[in-house]
């Protein structure tokens, strides 16, 4: 009687555990693997496809920024026609 | 693969100071042509950009440093002095808001009643919110020590309560002072009382805001165990950054809430 009290015991605790949180696992290790690999990639490219991505992205908008804001300033500079 | 000689850290090439000051460019141009054209598109392309940067600059330093080891001893050292300067620099920033304050109230011009605070003026109670507002940022102050003593113990379910209830301490008096702005009898416009209340204690909730968004990194770094019990300086830098925010309310709430009601 008492083995199948232990059991049961032991599966309600193991139930409880897996569904009242997520663990999170530690990944620190394989990240350190990936960013210590010596494949000459800078740190901010390092990380793969979607490091490029962002990297891409944010330039594409640091050239339009700099075009659209010398547009802005030289539009700015001439008089306004007032109607 | 080459072998430094050296515990320094020499940094890849990085584009982010690059898009940096391009979103430094565009915020200000952006800010004067929405001044003068009423239109925001500069400014927030700006904007969008300085996030991008944030982002990609600050995920590289965690690269930096929790993968690739490069957060040597001498180089933990120069981050130290990188954020006392930083917070030393922001000291001198609120110092001016408060120069302008004392400027102002201790020598009321006749404009104003000769009186300080002005004839008209309602002041808020700071026995009040505000009170509330001191009590619960030196709770914050509590706990995120004892997330700190939680971190170098190695306790980890504790830091992360700890943590978690400074946030949240923080979210508590971001709510409750955009409540008593919302609530407050006066306004910026309100004269020199206003200007100076408003933006004193504005740019001091912006603050809280940056705070409590650089310990909520800590937190996401402590739950997926980037922190060691003797290394980690991030945190710690936010702790700082956290107690700064703290006494600077206090200066406020005694000048301003208090002396000056």
């Amino acid at each position: 009687m008492f083995r199948t009290m232990n059991a049961v015991q032991q599966m309600a605790r193991r139930s409880i555990c897996s569904s009242a949180r997520r663990q999170v696992e530690n990944k620190v290790p394989q990240k350190q693997k990936v960013f210590q690999e010596d494949n000459g990639m800078p740190v901010h490219l390092k990380g793969g496809s979607s490091d490029a991505l962002l990297y891409r992205a944010t330039m594409a908008l640091t050239v339009l920024g700099v075009g659209f804001t010398l547009y802005e300033l030289v539009k700015a500079s001439f008089p306004q026609k007032k109607d | 693969m080459a072998h430094q000689a050296h515990a320094y850290h020499m940094v890849d090439p990085s584009p982010w100071p690059l898009t940096g000051a391009v979103a430094a460019l565009l915020m200000t141009s952006g800010l004067a042509i929405w001044m003068h054209f009423h239109t925001t598109t500069l400014m927030s392309l700006g904007l969008v950009l300085l996030l991008l940067t944030m982002y990609q600059w600050w995920r590289d330093i965690i690269r930096e440093g929790t993968f690739q080891g490069h957060h040597t001893p001498p180089v933990q050292k120069g981050l130290r002095y990188g954020m006392i300067l930083f917070i030393t620099s922001e000291v001198f920033f609120f110092l001016g808001f408060f120069w302008a304050f004392y400027h102002s109230s201790l020598a009321p011009t006749p404009e104003l009643g000769g009186c300080w605070p002005p004839t008209g003026i309602t002041t808020l109670n700071p026995f009040e919110v505000p009170l509330l507002n001191t009590a619960v940022l030196l709770a914050s102050g509590v706990t995120v020590t004892w997330a700190h003593h939680s971190i170098m113990e190695g306790q980890r379910k504790q830091a992360i309560q700890s943590l978690t209830l400074t946030i949240l301490l923080g979210f508590y008096f971001t709510a409750l002072q955009a409540m008593e702005y919302y609530e407050a009898p006066f306004t910026i416009a309100d004269g020199v009382y206003g200007s100076t209340f408003f933006v004193a204690t504005g740019f001091h909730g912006l603050h809280v805001i940056i705070g409590s968004t650089f310990l909520a990194i800590c937190l996401l770094r402590q739950a997926q165990y980037h922190f060691t019990s003797d290394h980690h300086f991030g945190f710690e830098a936010a702790a700082w950054y956290w107690h700064f925010v703290d006494v600077v309310w206090l200066f406020l709430y005694i000048s301003i809430y208090w002396w000056g009601s």
